[in-house]
Formats: C-alpha cells, sequence, structure tokens
C-alpha cells in the first residue's frame, strides 16, 4: 500500500496539482499503469523541505485527452512526453512536445509499454 | 609505408565509443587509462576524434538510435581499423537481449575483430583485447610484432 | 545582432563518456537556447523487468546504471520487500548501509576527477581516480566485482563481510580519508578552479524545487533534503546529517560532493563498529503479492524512485525507476542559457550526468 495517495478526476487535476506548487512541494515523478482498458496515471509530489510523499492517482480511458501540467512545474515536461510514447496517454499541449520520438527512435516500437505491445525480444523479432 | 605500419602497430590511437551501455564498461576503459592501469606507457592514446583513430572501442549494446551514429563513426575511420567489442552486452546483448529498443550486439551493424567478454569487464581484460587486435592487426598488414 | 550559430554537443564528445546530444544555440559567445535531446540510451528495462521472474530482475536494475549499481539493486530488493512485506535482518541492513556509502565514495571521487578534466586539470583527474582504485579494491574484496556488484538479494544480501575484510576495509577508508583530504583541500581553494565554477550555473533555492532537482544539486540551493533522512537501512542508527550549501553555483556543488564524500567514509566506518552480529539473509515466501509499494534511496546523484506493483504471480505486473538525472535535466534549461559557452561543459558536469539511468 502506498500512503497519501488521493484519487481525483481529470477535470480536477490541474486544480490539485495547483495546490501542490503553492505548497512549494517538489515535484518527484509519475507513473502510469496499463489497467486493460484503462489507464491509471499517479503523479507523487514530495513536501519540501522533508521526506513526506503525497500523491494524486487519476483512471483515464484510453483514448481521453488530459491537460499536461507542464504550465505548473516545468519538469513534468520529460514525464509526460514519455506517458505519451510508451503509454499512448493523450496529453494536450506539453511545453516541449518531443511529438513522440523522445526516447523511441523512429523504426522503434509503437507504445511498447501497454500489455498488448512489442513483447520484446532482440527488437521484437 | 614501412615506418607508419610499425608505428601503427607500436602506438595504436583508440576511440571509445558508447553505445547504450549502462556505463560499467566505459568507467573501466576510462579506468584503463588512469595511473593502476596505465595504457599509455603501451603507447595506446585515446582520441575523441574517429579521423585520427585506429581502433574503435565499443561498449554497450546497439539500440535503434545508436545504429546510425555508429555506422557513422566507423566510415569516418581511415583505413587499416579494427573494431573491439567491449562487454557481453557489446558482444551479445547480454542482459539486455529481451528489450525492446536493442538490436543486438555490435556485429549486428558494424564488423567485428575482437570480442572481450565480462560484465562488467576487468581493465586487465581490455589491455588484453586491445594486444590481440594489435596481433590481428600486424598479421593483417605483414608486419612483425 | 550577432549572427547566431547551433551547435550539436554529442552524442559523441570527449567530455561526456555517454550518448547525450544537446543543441546549442550561440550568439558570439553566449549560449541563448539549448534543446536536450535524449534517447541514445534507450534500452526498455522497464518492460524487460515484467517479462522476467522477480528475483531475475536485481541484475537487470544493476544495469541500468553502472556507476551507481550497487544502489540500484539494493532499492530494487527494498522496493519487492515492501511488497509482502518483508522484514530484513539488522545486519543485512547495515551490510547494505556499508556497501551504499561505499559506492557513494568511489561515485563522487569519479565526478571529482571529472569536473577536474572538464576544466583541463589533467593531473587531479588521475589523482582522483588513483585512490578510487583503492575503493574498487575494496568492493572486489568483499562483493567479488569491481562495478556490478549484485549484492543485495530480495530478503537480505548475498555475502557477508568477515572480520579479516573488516579490518582491511577500515584501514584502506582511514588512507582514502586523508588522502581524499588533501586533494579536496587542493580543489577547494585553488584560484583557477575557483574562477571557472564562482557564480556559474547559479540556481536559487526557489527554482531547484520548482524545477524538482534532487540530490547534491538541490542541496547545494540551500535545501536540506535527503532521502537518508528517512532513516532507513542503518541511518537512523548512525546520526546522520544532511549537508547544505547556500550559493546554488557549481562551486557549491562541488563544496558538497567533497564533503559528502568524507561523511560517506565516516559512516561507513561507524557502520562498522556498531554492525550487529546475525543472519544475512530470510528466504521469501512465495511470489510477490498483489499490492504496490514505492521506495527512494539516496544515490551519489540525487533520489532514485522506484514503484512496484506484483500481480501474485512470479513476475512484476510494473516496475518503474526514476533516476536522479531524469529529475536533474529539466535545470540545465534554466542554467545554460546566458552563459559562456566554454562553461557549457562544467555546468553540464554539475548536475553528475547519469544518462543510461535517465533513459533506461
Ligand atoms: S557488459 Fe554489463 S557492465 Fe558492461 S555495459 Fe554491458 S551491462 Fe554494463
Amino acid at each position: 500500500m502506498i500512503e497519501n495517495i488521493k484519487e481525483v478526476k481529470k477535470d480536477e487535476l490541474l486544480a490539485e496539482v495547483k495546490k501542490f506548487a503553492d505548497a512549494k512541494a517538489r515535484f518527484v515523478t509519475a507513473v502510469c499503469n496499463d489497467l486493460g482498458d484503462k489507464l491509471e496515471v499517479t503523479y507523487f509530489f514530495n513536501m519540501s523541505p522533508g521526506m513526506e510523499m503525497h500523491g494524486l492517482r487519476m483512471t483515464v480511458g484510453k483514448d481521453e485527452e488530459v491537460p499536461s501540467t507542464t504550465g505548473i512545474f516545468l519538469t513534468t515536461v520529460l514525464i509526460e512526453n514519455e506517458m505519451k510514447e510508451m503509454f499512448g496517454l493523450k496529453v494536450k499541449d506539453i511545453a516541449i512536445d518531443f511529438g513522440g520520438h523522445m526516447l523511441l527512435a523512429q523504426d522503434s516500437p509503437v507504445t511498447p509499454m501497454l500489455k498488448t505491445g512489442a513483447a520484446g525480444g532482440k527488437g521484437g523479432e | 609505408m614501412g615506418i607508419i605500419n610499425t608505428s601503427r602497430i607500436k602506438s595504436p590511437w583508440i576511440m571509445h565509443f558508447d553505445n547504450s551501455s549502462c556505463n560499467g564498461c566505459d568507467i573501466e576503459v576510462l579506468a584503463c587509462l588512469t595511473p593502476l592501469y596505465d595504457v599509455e606507457r603501451f603507447g595506446i592514446v585515446n582520441m575523441g576524434n574517429p579521423k585520427h583513430a585506429d581502433v574503435l572501442v565499443v561498449t554497450g549494446p546497439v539500440n535503434r538510435r545508436t545504429a546510425r551514429v555508429l555506422k557513422n563513426l566507423y566510415a569516418q575511420i581511415p583505413d587499416p581499423k579494427m573494431v573491439i567489442a567491449v562487454g557481453t552486452c557489446a558482444c551479445s546483448g547480454g542482459v539486455f537481449h529481451n528489450c525492446y529498443n536493442i538490436l543486438g550486439g555490435v556485429d549486428k551493424v558494424i564488423p567485428v575483430d575482437v570480442y572481450v567478454p565480462g560484465c562488467a569487464v576487468k581493465p586487465e581484460a581490455i589491455i588484453d583485447g586491445v594486444v590481440l587486435a594489435l596481433q590481428k592487426l600486424s598479421k593483417a598488414l605483414g608486419v612483425a610484432k | 545582432m550577432a549572427p547566431r550559430t547551433v551547435a550539436p554537443f554529442g552524442p559523441q564528445h570527449p567530455v561526456l563518456p555517454e550518448p547525450i546530444q544537446l543543441k546549442i544555440t550561440y550568439e558570439d559567445e553566449k549560449v541563448v537556447d539549448v534543446v536536450p535531446a535524449i534517447g541514445y540510451g534507450h534500452r526498455g528495462i522497464e518492460k524487460a523487468c515484467e517479462l522476467n521472474e522477480y528475483p531475475k530482475n536485481i541484475y537487470l536494475c544493476e544495469r541500468i546504471c553502472g556507476i551507481c549499481s550497487c544502489i540500484h539493486g539494493i532499492s530494487y530488493c527494498e522496493v519487492v520487500e515492501r511488497l509482502w512485506p518483508i522484514d530484513v535482518p539488522p545486519r543485512a541492513k547495515y551490510l547494505r548501509t556499508i556497501w551504499s556509502e561505499m559506492s557513494r565514495t568511489h561515485s563522487h571521487l569519479l565526478w571529482l576527477g571529472l569536473l577536474a578534466d572538464a576544466f583541463g586539470f589533467e593531473s587531479m583527474f588521475m589523482q582522483f581516480w588513483r585512490i578510487r582504485e583503492k575503493v574498487l579494491d575494496l568492493l572486489e574484496m568483499t562483493t567479488g566485482q569491481r562495478v556490478t556488484q549484485s549484492i543485495s538479494v530480495v530478503g537480505g544480501v548475498r555475502r557477508d563481510i568477515d572480520d579479516e575484510q573488516k579490518k582491511k576495509c577500515i584501514e584502506v577508508l582511514r588512507e582514502v580519508r586523508k588522502e581524499s583530504e588533501a586533494l579536496i583541500n587542493v580543489l577547494a581553494n585553488d584560484y583557477t578552479v575557483k574562477a571557472r565554477t564562482v557564480g556559474k550555473g547559479v540556481l536559487t533555492k526557489e527554482q531547484a524545487i520548482a524545477l524538482g532537482c534532487t540530490g547534491p544539486h538541490l542541496r547545494a540551493s540551500g535545501v536540506k533534503e535527503d532521502c537518508r533522512m528517512q532513516g532507513l537501512q542503518a541511518y537512523g542508527d548512525l546520526g546522520f546529517e544532511p549537508i547544505v550549501e547556500k550559493d546554488g553555483d557549481c562551486y557549491a556543488r562541488t563544496l558538497v560532493r567533497c564533503r559528502e564524500l568524507l561523511q560517506a567514509i565516516d559512516l561507513q566506518l561507524e557502520a562498522f563498529s556498531k554492525m550487529p552480529e546475525g543472519e544475512i539473509a530470510v528466504r521469501p515466501k512465495g511470489n510477490p503479492p498483489a499490492n504496490e509499494a514505492v521506495y527512494r534511496a539516496e544515490q551519489p546523484r540525487g533520489e532514485v524512485f522506484y514503484y512496484a506493483k506484483g500481480n501474485g504471480t512470479r513476475n512484476l505486473e510494473r516496475l518503474r525507476v526514476r533516476t536522479p538525472t531524469y529529475a536533474n535535466i529539466p535545470s540545465l534549461l534554466v542554467m545554460l542559457p546566458g552563459c559562456e559557452l566554454p562553461d557549457v561543459p562544467v555546468i553540464v558536469l554539475s548536475i553528475d550526468p547519469c544518462i543510461s539511468c535517465t533513459e533506461r
């Protein structure tokens, strides 16, 4: 079990993240999970200074668009791009959009982290 | 050509390229240059520029993005050249064999002359590998070592 | 307006041992914009961790990064242990602490050497790496490998340190401490070193938190935050205090790492003196249950974040690793614009970048 996780709706996300920004929290990371027909995204924040961690969790459909948090925390740029590439999470308006090729090359498998994605083995052979 | 070939064997210039390795082998290649192992006493000099190099030392497995860079670097090294694959994952893919972004060992992309296994390789093994590559080179050039 | 030039920095560059590319736009000597292009080191380890059985992932996780490999392996074990949860015997906790600090010692020595190299202080580079070899010898003696130790297993550690090894460790560590102190004195007080680092790449406390920086990078900006403060493993018993500097420039980052290096040696010596006797491992029962866990540990480069989700089988449902450099790279976007071109290598190096970590 992970402590201090709060479930939020997609529309409330930005308001909730803003609260963390106002409290001078430090963004830790986000974790995306494939639940089959839905994606579960959890954002983690550290209450600086100190070592207390809080999370925001939202569950969205695979074709739903989600807002970008880069307007509040610039540092989420990398993780949002990554989730977009790896899980096909549709994040709108990322501050620096790598267009799905931040980590993956042109000929890499698409959305490899989905459960149905490439099983691996010598580059998907 | 005699003197050039002789000095090629006596003082090879190496260039190190890191594909997508875990760094373990890179720091061991670097450790070869530092006082305890000090390959410079054998005349081996580390170069940053492929056009000056004789020997290409490659660490790490080839992934889909570095494949292009590696081919490019290989093409820039003047003949005769030697390629040494350092580390298990440069030889065959190693622990990363079932990662989706990995093509496999270095030999999937460019020809390899010497394989040095080990994860991570020991500096002694790297030095051995370079010596082996030089023997091969001197045979190819017809120069007595 | 002076003409603008775009220069690629990397992916193969003499200063960087690793492939990363920065596209730098500059006017005369002034940097106006940078765009990092990463992906040269992406392998897909997180997916491979789902395909392998959980005990085998230790070796894969260690190879996320070869420099902080020991702590990666330990953190993976700790997060999987939290799924049950399993309680690790106290001696194993101490041993994990000792090996963590030992790898921090070697990593900081490595970094200090690379920093000296970045501004052309070649002999200093050689000296730091000479000392580092002694630490690697200790690691080899106690674990069997120089770089990728694979010392931790789920439930404890794989090997014990006996009395003879302990004596040798203490002796060598004292020696290392003395020699590094002498070198640090030179590094911290040298006029040229100061000229190259003081006031370069300044990051204020507010910026550092907003950008989510971690580790020595964050502490150099005056934020007292260190995962070892959680008191896990043996850190609770050892009276650990994080090291903080105020200025937030490259010089402050150097000082933090210098002092952490000495502190790491002291922590090891203290841990050796307090280490309890007893078991070194317990056997996990069954498979990891369907549960989630997070674990954060302090690596030489900053905080590493592990998230694991089990599903009751021998494979994990999901493993996510957020490495320190992943959090520190965005700060480059703030520090680099406005600096002089020759300072770029020093500033890039001052976050202690580890690219293979970042991309996994
Ligand atoms: S052989 Fe092993 S230590 Fe060397 S780069 Fe590959 S994974 Fe890392």
